[in-house]
């Protein structure tokens, strides 16, 4: 138990350095900006689409009541069918930093308990 | 560091001469030919699902690989008491674990490559071009692959082999989740759940499978920043193996 002590601590010390709230979960840390890219035009291209979809529904008596809503985006630009894609961390950079924090802490803690025994043994000789 | 390397080419020769490696190495072979053979049913962009199942599979290969040649290698030593003689006189248990690992891990990566080379010829038989980023995906494979690697040797030090499997895989899974999936498993108790999940690594981030089979341009500053990660992630791993097997009793 006694060994296990030192290695809590720093464990639990070098945790806690990462831990000031969850980090790269990118839904919880990203800006407005990442995660409501094009949305707020959406509703203006639906309301459009609903009224070319009107007469296509005229026309087709089987189609009547039926709303597809669909409308289309840009290639490659984050929208509301592309969250899925845009949240990961390669697209985005904000965490970036997170990452190389955790690389150093995680370097911190790996360097400890790998010296801290060593040390010990060295006191005791 | 020369204690160290030769022991880990005798790592590398014993893993070699078990059939293990060559098993899971041509069932990785087999499902790249399987994935190729996939038919398109006319739907354009064949390439991407070959890609996207290849590099999935690779993934797979490289958890299947981890557990396959490191759950019993130190269990394997224990019980034929190998490892008392060598810890004895020629090695510290520092140079035991990494020699063991450093073996292990060339020959992970050997199978690795070998995986990715042959996803590269079944695009290619296919008739489809090889992204400019596979080369980067596979390195982040390989990264992955050592960090399965040395969580395999530190389940292998206090628990046993039919038991490492099991834990390493539901580590795998429960890693690649969001924290708020993670929170869902045990909704009564969300600071717990935010405290474990803070625990483990994000493996996400070796995660470039889709912008690599959409043909998005990866910054080269990420490629750094997340091979970094991941073999700070494996040294801490392997930190806190060597914590546990330094309490061992070989006895």
């Amino acid at each position: 138990m006694k060994r296990f002590v030192p290695i809590l601590i720093t464990v639990t010390l070098g945790i806690a350095g990462c831990a000031e709230r969850i980090d790269y979960d990118i839904e919880e840390v990203a800006p407005e900006e990442h995660l409501h890219g094009e949305e707020e035009h959406l509703h203006g291209e639906e309301e459009h689409h609903d009224e070319c979809c009107d007469d296509v529904h005229e026309e087709t008596s089987e189609l009547e009541g039926l709303h597809t809503g669909v409308h289309m985006h840009e290639s490659g630009v984050r929208n509301h069918g592309t969250e899925w894609f845009f949240n990961q961390p390669w697209a985005a950079s904000f965490v970036w930093g997170k990452m190389l924090r955790d690389t150093i802490v995680l370097l911190f803690i790996a360097t400890a308990l790998f010296l801290i025994p060593r040390i010990r043994n060295r006191k005791q000789k | 560091m020369s204690s160290v390397m030769a022991f880990a080419l005798m790592t590398m020769k014993s893993l070699l001469r078990r059939r293990t490696i060559y098993g899971i190495a041509i069932v990785i072979i087999l499902a790249l030919i399987a994935i190729g053979q996939i038919p398109s049913f006319d739907v354009s962009n064949q390439g991407r699902f070959i890609l996207d199942f290849g590099l999935f599979g690779l993934e797979i290969g490289a958890l299947v690989l981890a557990i396959g040649i490191a759950a019993n290698i130190y269990p394997r030593d224990r019980e034929r008491r190998t490892a008392m003689p060598l810890l004895a006189v020629p090695l510290s248990r520092t140079k035991y674990l990494l020699g063991r690992f450093t073996g292990a891990a060339l020959v992970q990566s050997a199978a690795l490559v070998t995986g990715s080379v042959g996803l590269m010829i079944v695009l290619l038989l296919n008739g489809l071009s090889i992204p400019p980023d596979l080369l980067p995906a596979t390195l982040l494979l390989l990264v992955e692959g050592w960090f399965l690697l040395a969580i395999v040797f530190f389940f292998s030090f206090w628990t046993s082999p039919p038991l490492n499997a099991p834990l390493t895989i539901i580590l795998f899974v429960i890693s690649q989740m969001s924290v708020r999936d993670f929170v869902a498993l045990m909704p009564g108790v969300p600071g717990v759940m935010r405290f474990l999940r803070m625990l483990l690594p994000h493996m996400d981030v070796f995660h470039i499978k889709d912008p690599v089979v959409h043909s998005v341009d990866i910054p080269a500053v990420y490629f750094v920043l997340a091979i970094l990660y991941g073999l700070a992630y494996t040294a801490f791993m392997l930190s806190v193996a060597l914590a546990v097997f330094r309490t061992r009793d070989l006895k």
